[in-house]
């Protein structure tokens, strides 16, 4: 078994953070949509103004190499309820498929779940793609509720094109 | 009717408190206001602001019929999208009914949009509830897409005592 660690990511991970958000947009079916660069997640979580927090996840490299390699990360940040107050919104969580069953995707949301209750968050939200069934029962075995499904909340947005046209008026 | 669109000050929160329970009301949800302005004082105007407000203001000879001149809101914060960057997340949005019809919410909408606008941002998003038709037909009419619709995106939420069980099996540091 793998041993592994979760670390607190920095500005050298820019480039391994691009692989990985690539491989869950290719996972979701939606690769093309992302136009995001390593300059963009370098200037974005690593400037005067960071938008995003993440962590990253490493396994030694192979026998006889040194150092790690990153196989996972989650990327998240806080947002605000009107009702509750502040949340912690997990904006991307993704490992290598060769390295799940290994309990990684399990500690990073106990890591990120135990950030939250220490930032006084009143919880944790997502977005889940319906037919990505694996990770639904995932969050639902830990006590996630579906709240498209109880309370019918739908997600809504509007695009550049479209936001510049309301700016104008 | 003549209205201003302003940046929420710390005084406003009492007002905006008063309709974020309206809008409650209006989504059948009441019970789930958990926090008051004292909150929103704290986590809106302290040095890294977890939300920023905006809200419609009316003059004095227009007030409300309770005296308030205060009459919508529209509360938002920053996220980020791993596949397009900055995004603006418009948490509420709300106009008190006797003023509705007179392009407050246009306004207020319009007024985010110019906000995220001047920080980068390249989409705004929202929730909204499956039966809110009103409020449905006012974001498509605005170009807005319905995610959950057409790529089929459910919101999940974990709270309460799940949230407190999964932290405490956190590996120790």
């Amino acid at each position: 078994m793998a041993s592994f660690i979760l670390r607190k990511a920095e500005p050298r991970d820019v480039s391994d953070i691009m692989r990985l958000i690539k491989e869950l947009a290719k996972f979701e079916e939606m690769e093309e949509k992302v136009v995001l660069t390593e300059k963009d997640l370098l200037e974005d979580g690593f400037g005067d103004h960071p938008f995003y927090h993440c962590l990253v996840a490493e396994v030694p490299k192979l026998q006889g190499s040194e150092g790690y390699t990153v196989i996972g990360f989650a990327m998240y940040y806080f947002t605000y309820d009107p009702w509750i107050g502040k949340l912690l919104y997990l904006e991307d969580f993704y490992v290598m498929q060769e390295f799940r069953g290994l309990g990684i995707g399990s500690k990073i949301l106990k890591v990120l779940s135990e950030k939250a209750v220490k930032t006084r968050c009143s919880g944790m939200h997502f977005i889940v793609a319906e037919n990505n069934t694996k990770s639904i029962e995932f969050y639902k075995r830990r006590g996630a509720a579906d709240l498209s499904s109880e309370e019918g909340w739908r997600l809504f947005e509007i695009e550049k094109d479209d936001l510049l046209k309301m700016t104008a008026k | 009717m003549h209205f201003k669109v302003r940046a929420a000050t710390k005084e406003d929160c009492k007002e905006i408190s008063r309709m974020i329970l309206e809008l409650a009301v209006y989504e059948k949800m009441p019970d789930q206001v958990k926090i008051s302005h004292e909150e929103l004082e704290r986590d809106g105007f302290c040095q890294n602001p977890f939300f920023e407000c905006l809200v419609a203001e009316v003059p004095e000879e227009n007030t409300s019929k309770d005296g308030f001149t205060v009459v919508g809101y529209a509360l938002y914060f920053y996220t980020y999208s791993t596949w397009k960057g900055p995004t603006v997340f418009l948490d509420d949005i709300y106009v008190m009914p006797e003023f509705r019809g007179n392009g407050f919410g246009k306004g207020l909408l319009c007024k985010v949009a110019k906000v995220g606008k001047e920080k980068r941002c390249v989409r705004l998003q929202l929730t909204v509830l499956d039966w809110n038709t009103p409020s449905r037909d006012f974001y498509a009419a605005k170009g807005a897409q319905d995610l959950t619709d057409s790529e089929g995106w459910h919101f999940i939420r974990f709270d309460g005592q799940n949230l407190d069980n999964l932290a405490n099996e956190a590996p120790k540091d």
